[in-house]
Order: structure tokens, then sequence, then C-alpha cells
């Protein structure tokens, strides 16, 4: 059985953790966040002075991302197991998990775009900044189904000894209801609803990052403890 | 109708706190442990919610009992009611089918059911004269919370329902073994959950002074 490379999988998502908060946050400097509130000739002047900060983060928050791919991917792998023999579950993870990705990578390719040529008109440079956090913030329904799906796949495992703890997928339900929130930074500019704010952005990133931990110590448990066989 | 919020109170704490220990299915806490990582989790972000609603009116009072005193009391208080005697069929059912065989128990759940779904026409109602009366959710501060906390709220009911769906399923199929009551108790107790965070909703989005 291939317990290593499931191993690797699983230390590739702790990597993306670290890489991601390595390029997002302490290189490139985008967190916290622009405010909604900003104007135009403010917010090109923040890009302006940071351009080799955020090209360098953005990066290697760029490379980041698709270290989702393998955790994704072991996830399916171990939540196979908690399925019977039509894994829809599995399934609707995987592909939710592939969008994460690929939605993740559209708004840092934008803030590079700004870095990339920040004697822009300002006005340019608010529309793909607005872009950018709307498209990062905003689209966390794959994301959510992602959870939903882990959680149902563990609540429903009929098994004497279950793959996960069940706690596990109550967790993973509970940290998809957090993000619901998110939905919601269209309407606001300012307060704990805008994209910056407490409730939209503050609490689910860190949830998003807990979760990490949590998924990590869960799955390298359900790799060790799978039965030996084929 | 609108001041009356303490005796429901009074009911509330006899129906969510865990029902009272039954020796013959006694296990340590009621429903399965991992219900209870859910419902925590769950009343420590309303709780956030709460203390940030808290801290911004602190800063306008003003304006937050200016529009507090456009909410229709009524609805809000019918809604109270509403949840607390769904709570009621809800803890009844569990009961029957701890205690009783669950025969009682279907339409017990089937009743909270029909409770569940009471609030969300009264709730329709509410959004709908504030909504004809141009008050959105980017009206003010106020009516920011008012929509978001009873909306995120809202769909806690919706997703109750579907629980009381599930619950009315099990019980109908006949409760034999223990890990059914299991999960009946753990269902139960998102609704408790759902009831409760009103409860707290309630004074502080329509009462508080």
């Amino acid at each position: 059985m291939n317990v290593k490379t499931q191993i690797a999988c699983v230390w590739c998502g702790l990597l993306f953790v670290v890489l991601l908060t390595l390029g997002w946050i302490v290189i490139a400097g985008l967190v916290p966040l622009p405010s909604p509130a900003l104007g135009a000739d403010e917010l090109a002047a923040f890009y302006r002075e940071n351009t080799g900060r955020i090209r360098f983060g953005t990066l290697i928050a760029m490379f980041s991302m698709s270290l989702t791919i393998p955790w994704i991917a072991v996830i399916a792998v171990q939540m196979r197991r908690t399925e019977g023999e039509f894994p829809v579950l599995t399934y609707t993870q995987l592909v939710a998990g592939a969008v994460t990705v690929a939605i993740l990578t559209v708004p840092t390719l934008m803030w590079t775009t700004v870095a990339f040529r920040p004697e822009r008109d300002p006005q340019l440079i608010l529309l793909m900044s607005d872009f950018s956090w709307l498209m990062f913030i905003m689209t966390f329904p794959p994301f959510f189904v992602q959870l939903v799906a882990i959680g149902a796949a563990i609540i429903g495992d009929k098994a004497t000894r279950p793959v996960f703890p069940r706690w596990v997928g109550y967790f993973n339900v509970w940290v998809a209801i957090l993000f619901l929130p998110g939905g919601l930074v269209t309407f606001f500019k300012s307060g704990p609803f805008a994209w910056n704010g407490l409730l939209a952005f503050w609490m689910p990133v860190t949830v998003f990052f807990l979760w990490y931990v949590v998924m990590f110590k869960a799955l390298l448990t359900a790799i060790r403890q799978t039965p030996r066989q084929a | 109708m609108p001041q009356s919020d303490t005796a429901p109170f009074a009911a509330l704490s006899a129906d969510t706190s865990a029902p009272p220990p039954e020796p013959p299915h006694a296990h340590d806490i009621p429903g399965e442990p991992g219900v209870w990582v859910f419902v925590l989790g769950d009343m420590m972000i309303f709780g956030l919610f709460f203390a940030v609603f808290t801290y911004y009116r602190g800063l306008d009072v003003e304006l937050f009992t200016t529009a507090q005193a456009t909410l229709n009391q009524d609805y809000g208080a019918l809604n109270t009611l509403i949840l607390l005697f769904s709570s009621w069929f809800v803890v009844m059912g569990v009961i029957d089918v701890r205690e009783r065989g669950g025969r009682l128990a279907p339409p017990l759940f089937a009743l909270g059911f029909l409770c569940g779904a009471a609030f969300v026409v009264v709730k329709f109602f509410e959004y709908r004269e504030k909504l004809q009366a141009g008050i959105g959710i980017t009206t003010n501060d106020f009516f920011m919370y008012y929509y978001i906390f009873t909306g995120l709220h809202l769909i806690h009911v919706l997703i109750g329902m579907g629980v009381l769906v599930v619950l009315w399923h099990l019980a109908r199929a006949g409760v034999g073994r223990p890990q059914d009551v299991r999960l009946i108790e753990s269902g139960a107790i998102f609704w408790h959950m759902v009831d409760l965070l009103w409860i707290v909703l309630f004074p502080l989005l329509y009462l508080i002074k």
C-alpha cells in the first residue's frame, strides 16, 4: 500500500498553509486587506508602493495553491473508504476542491496584474482590485459544498470502526456554515461584513487555517489505521 | 403580547437544558458527542455576532433604538412562542422514543416541523412588511444586523426542518437500536439550539433598551 505517498499528500496541505501565509501575508503584505472604502488614488498608491513585494508574494501564493491538489486527492481516497459502492460524496468533494483551487488562483493573478503595471489609471486599478477581493471572498460556495460533502460522508459512515472520528464530520459542517457571511461582502464597504471585516474575513480565515490543522491530524490517523490489504 | 418574553424564558430552560437523566438508556450526555462540537461551535459564533452587535450599538445607541422601534414586536413574539412550542413537541417526541417505544414520536416530530414552517411564514410576512416600507439590508447598521442575523437564523431553521424530517422517518421506521435513539437525540439537540439562538436573538434585536 502507498502509505508514504498518501502521507506526502497530507503534508502538501500543511505546506500550502505555510507557503500561502508566507507569500500572501508576509511577503505580499495583502493582509490586512485594503479597505473597500479606499478611493482609487489611495488604493493605487498602496499597490504602487508595494510592487516588488506583491509580485514576489503572489508568485509564492500561486505555487502554494496547487499544493492543495494532492491534499484534496488524499481526502478523497480516505473518504472513499467511508462510502459504499457508489461514492458520490467523494466525487463531489474532489470536483468542489478542484474548483476552489481554480478560483483562488484567479484573484492571485489579478493582484499580480495590478503590480505588473502600477502606473495604470487608478480607476482601472480600483476595478481590478474590487474584482479580485470579491472573487476571493464571495466565491466560498464550492468550498462550502466540499466541506458539507466531507461532513456528510463522515457522519454517514456506518462502520463500527469509522475512518474519521464523527466529531470531525460535525466540525466540517460547522466550518462550512462559518463561511456563509462571505456572501454578504457585496453589500458593504465598511463594518464587520465588509470584505476586510471581522465576520466576513477574519473569522472565516482563522477557521480556514484551523480546518487544515484538524484535517491534517485526522487524515494521518485515518491513513495509519487503513486495513492493510490489496 | 409584546413584552411577554419572561414566561417563555422559564419554559425554555425546561426544554433545552438536557432532558432529565433516564436510567433505561442512560449515557453521559444526550445525543452523540460530535453534535455538541457543532452546537457549541455554532453558539460560539453567534456569541461573537452578539458581541459585535452590542459593540456597534454602543457607538450609536440613538440610531439603533430608533430603528428598533420600527420593528414589529408582535411577529417576533409570535415566532418565539412558535419555536418554544416546537421544542416542546420535539422533546416530547424524544421522551416517547426513549421511554414508550416511540409510537407517538412521528406525529410529535411532524408537529415540530409544522411549527418550523409557521416560523418561516411569519418571517416572510415580517420581511415583506419591512421591504415594502423600503427598509433593506443597507438602510443602516441596525438593519444590516437585523437582516443578517435573522437571515442566518432562518437558514438554521430550514436546516432544522430537514433534520426533523429525518427524525420523523427514523421514528416511523421504528426505533430498535441504541444508535437510532442517539441519532434522534442529536437531531433534537440541533433543533433546541435553533430555538435557543432565537431566544437570544429576539430580545437582542427587538426588545433591548
